[in-house]
């Protein structure tokens, strides 16, 4: 029994040990949502992130004058913009008093660097040198002066791990600026799109699309792209709208975090609206 | 031979923080080459095929737990490529190809298989073409990476990595 055994260890001892590691990445797969794994994994990327962050230091210092140069270019056009606005907020100000309109909360911006990048075809995470210290949290969007990047999918102390737009996970309720439709945003691997818009729905090429105050994620508007085309599908009702993003995902360097959270509230009367007890 | 064992989980950690610092920055249309790739065929096939797939393992798990992709997909993929590099171990021609042009024929095999595997794992859009699925989640990448891993034949001393 032994020698059967060891004999068969011998000739297929490569392919059991192939099959027990397989099983057990497919084990830990199916773990990632408890607590203690996302514990490990914080402690784990926030002490990595440490040392990144003094590599991409380095590399930062030497797109500098670039990076300046773009700045005050984008400031002098904010500048032109911020004053038609402000005459703007003031006309709203006064109309919101005649009309007795709650006003919109500020939210507080916390500014951030990336330090590394997990660049894939169909996922990409960056990881930003603020944390739970800062009191971020998890579920809080990421935006820089183009528009939104992403959302903050774990903290640590000092650090976060920010999933891009381009992930499959993560699917966002966005609005046509223009005709104020609703749909859901994807990543489809390729491009992100709006999926399942019927098409009796005025959507056009070169629309501005936002988040949508219907998002649980992010219930602010934020600019995400614009409409790059319309994907007609013959059969069916709906047609597939592909999105250009604003943001550059593989020159990302500054990011600002936005300090909201999802409302539990909001969730909550909308788990109930649906819970037919 | 110890020595080269440890060697290669030395090596993975500095190579794992090029490859998300520095590496992004030469990306084509959301392509990048994998190093953590490159590094293990050369075990792999230096070391045998147990050892190229355990090591796969330990680079699959420490690259998910410190990236925050999904724990597990990347030690999936990274498994069984370690497995496949494995495959060309042997012991008369193992420097024959970790310096000449069968080294990057290697590494485009395994580096397609990886990318392709991971990809199941960040996607369920079926409605994609599996063929194109194969292309650009697969085979791109796995070129771009054979392409940077022809430096390893150039660069390659025969003597030193244990």
């Amino acid at each position: 029994m032994f020698r059967f055994i060891s004999k068969f260890w011998e000739s297929f001892k490569e392919y059991i040990i192939l099959s027990v590691l397989l099983i057990t990445s497919l084990i830990i797969l199916s773990l990632n949502q408890k607590p203690e794994v996302k514990k490990v994994r914080s402690a784990a990327f926030g002490s990595f992130a440490a040392i990144t962050t003094i590599v991409s230091d380095v590399i930062d210092i030497s797109k500098i004058k670039s990076e300046n140069n773009r700045l005050r270019r984008v400031n002098a056009e904010l500048m032109i913009q911020v004053n038609k606005l402000r005459e703007y907020g003031v006309i709203n100000e006064n109309l919101k008093k005649l009309i007795g309109l709650r006003d919109s909360l500020d939210y507080p911006l916390v500014p951030a660097s990336v330090v590394s990048k997990a660049l894939t075809k169909s996922q990409e995470t960056i990881t930003i040198n603020v944390g739970s210290r800062e009191k971020i949290r998890p579920g809080m969007p990421v935006i820089n002066d183009q528009g939104l990047v992403g959302i903050v999918y774990s903290t640590s102390e000092d650090f976060a791990i920010i999933r891009t737009l381009k992930n499959f996970d993560l699917k966002l309720t966005v609005k046509d600026e223009r005709s104020r439709i609703d749909g859901i945003m994807k990543w489809n691997g390729d491009e992100l799109v709006i999926i399942d818009v019927p098409k009796t729905y005025d959507v056009e090429p070169g629309d501005r699309i936002i988040t949508s105050d219907l998002s649980s994620i992010i219930s602010i508007p934020i600019p995400v792209g614009i409409v790059a085309g319309i994907s007609n599908i013959e059969t069916g009702i709906f047609n597939q709208v592909r999105i250009k993003p604003f943001i550059d995902f593989a020159s990302i360097e500054y990011v600002f975090v936005v300090g909201i959270v999802p409302s539990k509230q909001k969730n909550d009367l909308e788990l109930n609206f649906y819970n037919r007890e | 031979m110890r020595t080269g064992y440890i060697i290669s989980l030395v090596l993975f950690f500095p190579l794992l923080v090029v490859q998300t610092t520095i590496i992004p920055l030469v990306e084509i249309n959301g392509i990048i080459p994998d190093l953590i790739m490159i590094l293990l065929v050369y075990y792999a096939i230096k070391y045998g095929q147990v050892y190229g797939t355990v090591l796969g393992f330990v680079y699959g798990f420490f690259f998910d737990l410190i990236t925050g992709s999904l724990l597990g997909s990347v030690m999936f993929s990274k498994t069984l490529t370690g497995f496949i590099a494995g495959y060309f171990s042997n012991e008369n021609k193992r420097d024959y190809y970790l310096s000449s042009y069968i080294f990057p024929l290697i590494i485009l095999l395994c580096a397609t298989i990886d990318s392709y595997v991971f990809s199941f794992f960040s996607t369920i859009e079926l409605s994609r073409n599996i063929f194109i699925s194969f292309f650009e989640q697969g085979l791109f990448p796995g070129i771009y990476t054979a392409v940077i891993s022809t430096a390893v034949i150039i660069f390659n001393p025969r003597k030193s990595f244990g």
